[in-house]
């Protein structure tokens, strides 16, 4: 059978010297040869050469967590781009916005990208743990995996909120202000941590530097080197959850009881569920391609949905920043907003109590909650009352963000979005 | 391995590599479709239609269409209005339709050294028509329509003596007149009634100036300010001078240009660098140097020029000191000098004056027209005060206060106005307290001047 044209040059390229040091095996022809094309490779090795049918399932995983992880790299290539042109200056950061819309090539599209890239990250990632909570797949062994998770969420959330303030507008301005606010009602160290975070008591050149390095190098470089840390030991803790995991049949030896008198191979000190115990071959299939091929299709899947959002909408940009004319309300970037409208009740409760104790619950959930039962299923049974307590929890959070958002006009007061708000009234 | 399942795999590729292609291609041909390259292509096939050489069709053709832009770091502004106005310094563009019509002032102010929206107010970095007019969301500095394009002058010049500029001195003379300043401070001169007004041009729309001036409470709810009643003439000039409050200072090359060289602007500067301490002008003054009244009989405009430079070089040995004045106010001076020699002026110098003269100019600088009437006659409304609803006119307070007592009044104010009806809310206006603002003897001068004021009275002894 004739190949297509691309397939023959590229089974040409492959076998040449230059070819052969580069891929060294090639597009795989053998499961032997696919085996070894996952496991030599740098890039691909953090994948199992093999993977449980269960996993590929979409309806299991819905790709959340593979989403959330394209928009981060998403993120960091037009945020390179970005880079290119952003000045970190109060003088020239508006500025640069509106050269981006009016005079760079794709400029306006790149910034559009990033903007709604860094949305649909934050959704995502929320989403994404939301995934694993119904299904149970924080347990063990995965409890810190679980842990990770919620310190990439809660990275996330300052990824975005960093970016927030760089275009220097009122939209910026004010959201960060806000934010940093919120941020000042925690006990005892509250005010420090606002004057950290900002270089100041107001939001001005140096919070916009703080915000800037946290932005580009700081939280990025955190973020990879635990994105690279959460995968891996997704890997190593067995791939997905699955409800036909061997759990804790195959106990690992404890080091400790082992004779240190010789040294010890890696099958030696393998754990439990890693690499092979407990598996059935016929469950499993060749991550080339069944695998790959879909985490590539939903790769185009993610760009081709941001891209459509960054043609057809543009990122918001309001008027350069002023730190006298606030607008009524000022509200902070609408992730926070549920929080703001907590805080808008009591600031005390809203803006320590409440996030706090979310944060802690989330940290320590998978080690409050130790019942192996209802893994790697949805909404299991077993699990009702903490997917109930849960769902509460989110709901509430929801309902907050969707009425600080859409439901809060001038002076926090009540407005129903589909009412006109009442004419400002232009006063002195 | 299964084929079958892999040619799944395929089709899916296909669809969204082509719908992965098929949004590049689309945003790429969105960000490269730019209004600004149509004009440019206009404006080249109108170049080469108007191309009488052969060199010059050449010169048309091979121009690139590409973004113009002019870089004016002292004003901190980027306009690229040229990148659609292509012709703005082109004369033989005069008369056609814009986007390629020919600036007429360009000779005094060309493009290239003051951009356009520094005048013309707008969105200098854009590069869409809409944006760039600035009549979109969140750019509060839309373009000025033209009819109040005077406003900007004053950015750089003085306004008062503009000849370019007529409608913005007429404002100023009817913002003077009508006493704003009584209630509202410009410029560090006026009361504390009203907010102040030295960046009012960047906040408030033509429409709402106007609004504001006929029915305040309109725009304002709850607001104390009288409604105007300006002639149409007025208000719109009056609404410019307005628009011309900006807060803006022009640096460097521009503000050189503060003062164009006039004899009213000379005479200013005579009185305020006190030059009639040294030299006398129609019989007062100093007799240090010698009397002015005909100086441009005897020295030529060059001459007096460099002697407002540098006395030393064309008067070896003067005792007159070396001003530091820039080259807009020499040559005002000279005007002035020259002015002096071609006709007897009725010299109104300040120290010319009697102090009811003065003091009839100081009601006049700090508004107290506004709320007192012009020339003192009262008739302001101020609803629920027991003076018949009105602002008292000062026709007679010669009668009723002693100086002292005048002159405690004026500078702390009174800010209970007692009320005809105390059920009514009280009455909007009061006296401001005017110490501070203005000076003794500005305030010995008005006294002078309202005690001057009691019909068929003499002159006080002041």
């Amino acid at each position: 059978m004739n190949a297509p044209l691309p397939k023959q040059i590229w089974k040409w390229f492959e076998r040449t010297r230059v070819g052969r040091s580069i891929f060294r095996v090639g597009l795989p022809q053998s499961n032997l040869e696919r085996a070894q094309a996952m496991v030599s490779s740098f890039l691909l090795h953090i994948q199992p050469a093999k993977v449980n049918r269960y996993s590929l399932r979409a309806s299991y995983s819905l790709g959340l967590g593979l989403i959330s992880l394209y928009l981060f790299l998403i993120l960091i290539g037009t945020g390179v781009l970005l880079m290119f042109y952003y000045v970190p200056s109060t003088d020239h950061a508006y500025n640069v916005m509106k050269d981006l819309q009016f005079v760079v090539s794709a400029g306006l599209l790149m910034r559009n990208m990033h903007r709604w890239a860094a949305h649909l990250m934050v959704i995502f990632v929320l989403l994404h743990m939301c995934r694993v909570f119904y299904t149970g797949a924080y347990k063990r062994p995965r409890e810190f995996n679980w842990v990770l998770g919620v310190g990439l969420f809660l990275l996330t959330l300052g990824l975005s909120f960093t970016g927030y303030l760089l275009p220097w507008d009122q939209l910026a301005f004010w959201a960060i202000t806000v934010g940093t606010n919120i941020a000042a009602y925690a006990p005892y160290i509250g005010s420090n941590l606002k004057y950290l975070l900002l270089g100041g008591n107001v939001v001005g050149q140096e919070a916009l530097i703080r915000f800037y390095a946290l932005h580009v190098i700081v939280l990025p470089a955190v973020a990879g080197l635990m994105i690279a840390v959460h995968l891996w030991r997704v890997r190593k803790d067995g791939g997905l959850s699955r409800p036909d995991e061997p759990g804790d049949i195959v106990q690992q030896v404890a080091l400790s009881q082992l004779p240190t008198s010789k040294t010890y191979g890696l099958m030696e000190l393998a754990r439990g569920t890693t690499p092979q115990v407990g598996r059935n071959p016929e469950d499993e299939v060749f991550a080339w391609p069944h695998l790959l091929f879909r985490e590539l299709l939903l790769f185009l899947l993610v760009v081709a949905a941001v891209l459509f959002l960054a043609i057809f909408w543009n990122a918001p940009l309001e008027e350069p920043a002023n730190a006298i004319h606030p607008p009524n309300p000022a509200k902070a970037p609408w992730y926070f907003l549920g929080l703001q409208e907590l805080v808008s009740y009591s600031a005390f409760w809203g803006g320590v109590v409440v996030p706090g104790v979310l944060v802690m619950a989330l940290v320590l959930l998978p080690y409050i909650d130790r019942k192996r039962k209802g893994v790697g299923r949805w909404f299991a049974r077993e699990r009702a009352v903490a997917n109930t307590i849960f769902t509460v929890c989110l709901v509430i959070l929801v309902v907050l963000t969707i009425i600080g958002s859409l439901f809060r006009g001038p002076n926090w007061s009540w407005q129903e979005p589909w009412k006109k708000a009442p004419a400002a009234t232009e006063g002195h | 391995m299964a084929d079958g399942s892999l040619r799944k795999f395929y089709g899916w590729f296909t669809v969204l590599g082509l719908l992965v292609g098929g949004l590049v291609v689309f945003g790429y041909y969105k960000d490269e479709d730019r209004e600004w390259k149509d004009y440019q292509r206009k404006f080249v096939q109108e170049e080469i239609r108007r191309a009488s050489t052969a060199q010059q069709r050449a010169l048309a053709e091979r121009m690139p269409v590409q973004i113009r832009q002019i870089l004016l770091p002292d004003l901190n502004r980027v306009d690229r209005c040229t990148t659609c106005h292509l012709a703005v310094d082109d004369p033989s563009y005069g008369g056609y339709p814009q986007p390629l019509a020919y600036h007429p002032l360009h000779e005094q102010h060309p493009v290239e050294r003051f951009g356009c929206t520094v005048c013309h107010r707008g969105q200098g970095r854009a590069t869409t028509a809409a944006d760039a007019h600035g009549n979109v969301p969140h750019w509060d500095e839309p373009m000025l329509p033209l009819r109040y394009i005077q406003a900007s002058c004053g950015k750089c010049h003085e306004s008062a003596d503009n000849p370019g500029a007529p409608e913005l001195a007429r404002g100023q003379q009817v913002f003077e007149d009508s006493g704003c300043r009584g209630c509202h401070k410009l410029g560090d001169v006026g009361g504390v009634i009203g907010p102040e007004l030295d960046k009012v041009g960047t906040r408030r729309s033509p429409e709402w100036l106007k609004n504001h001036f006929l029915a305040p409470a309109t725009v304002t709810a709850g607001s104390a300010m009288p409604p105007q009643k300006f002639s149409e003439p007025d208000l719109e000039a009056v609404t410019l001078f307005m628009l011309s409050q900006t807060g803006e200072t022009a640096p460097g090359y521009y503000a050189s240009m503060k003062v164009i060289p006039s004899a009213r602007e000379g005479q200013r500067l005579f009185q305020q660098k006190g030059c009639i301490g040294c030299h006398a002008v129609a019989g007062k003054g100093g007799t240090v140097g010698p009397a002015l009244d005909d100086v441009g009989l005897r020295r030529s405009p060059e001459w007096m020029v460099q002697h407002f430079r540098e006395p030393q070089a064309v008067s070896p040995g003067t005792v007159m000191p070396q001003f530091s004045f820039t080259e807009g106010e020499a040559r005002a001076l000279t005007e002035f000098l020259l002015h002096l020699r071609e006709q007897k002026v009725e010299s109104n110098l300040p120290s010319l004056m009697s102090p009811v003269e003065r003091g009839r100019e100081v009601f006049r600088k700090y508004g107290c027209a506004g709320c007192h009437g012009i020339d003192a006659k009262g008739g302001v409304p101020n609803p629920n005060a027991k003076t018949a609803e009105l602002v008292p006119d000062l026709i007679r307070v010669a009668e009723g206060y002693t100086k002292d007592e005048l002159k405690e009044r004026i500078l702390k104010g009174q800010r209970e106005i007692s009320a005809l009806d105390p059920k009514r809310p009280p009455p909007p206006l009061y006296m401001p307290p005017w110490g501070g603002i203005i000076n003794d003897a500005e305030a010995d001068d008005l006294i002078a001047y309202l005690l001057s004021l009691k019909p068929g009275g003499e002159e006080s002894g002041f």
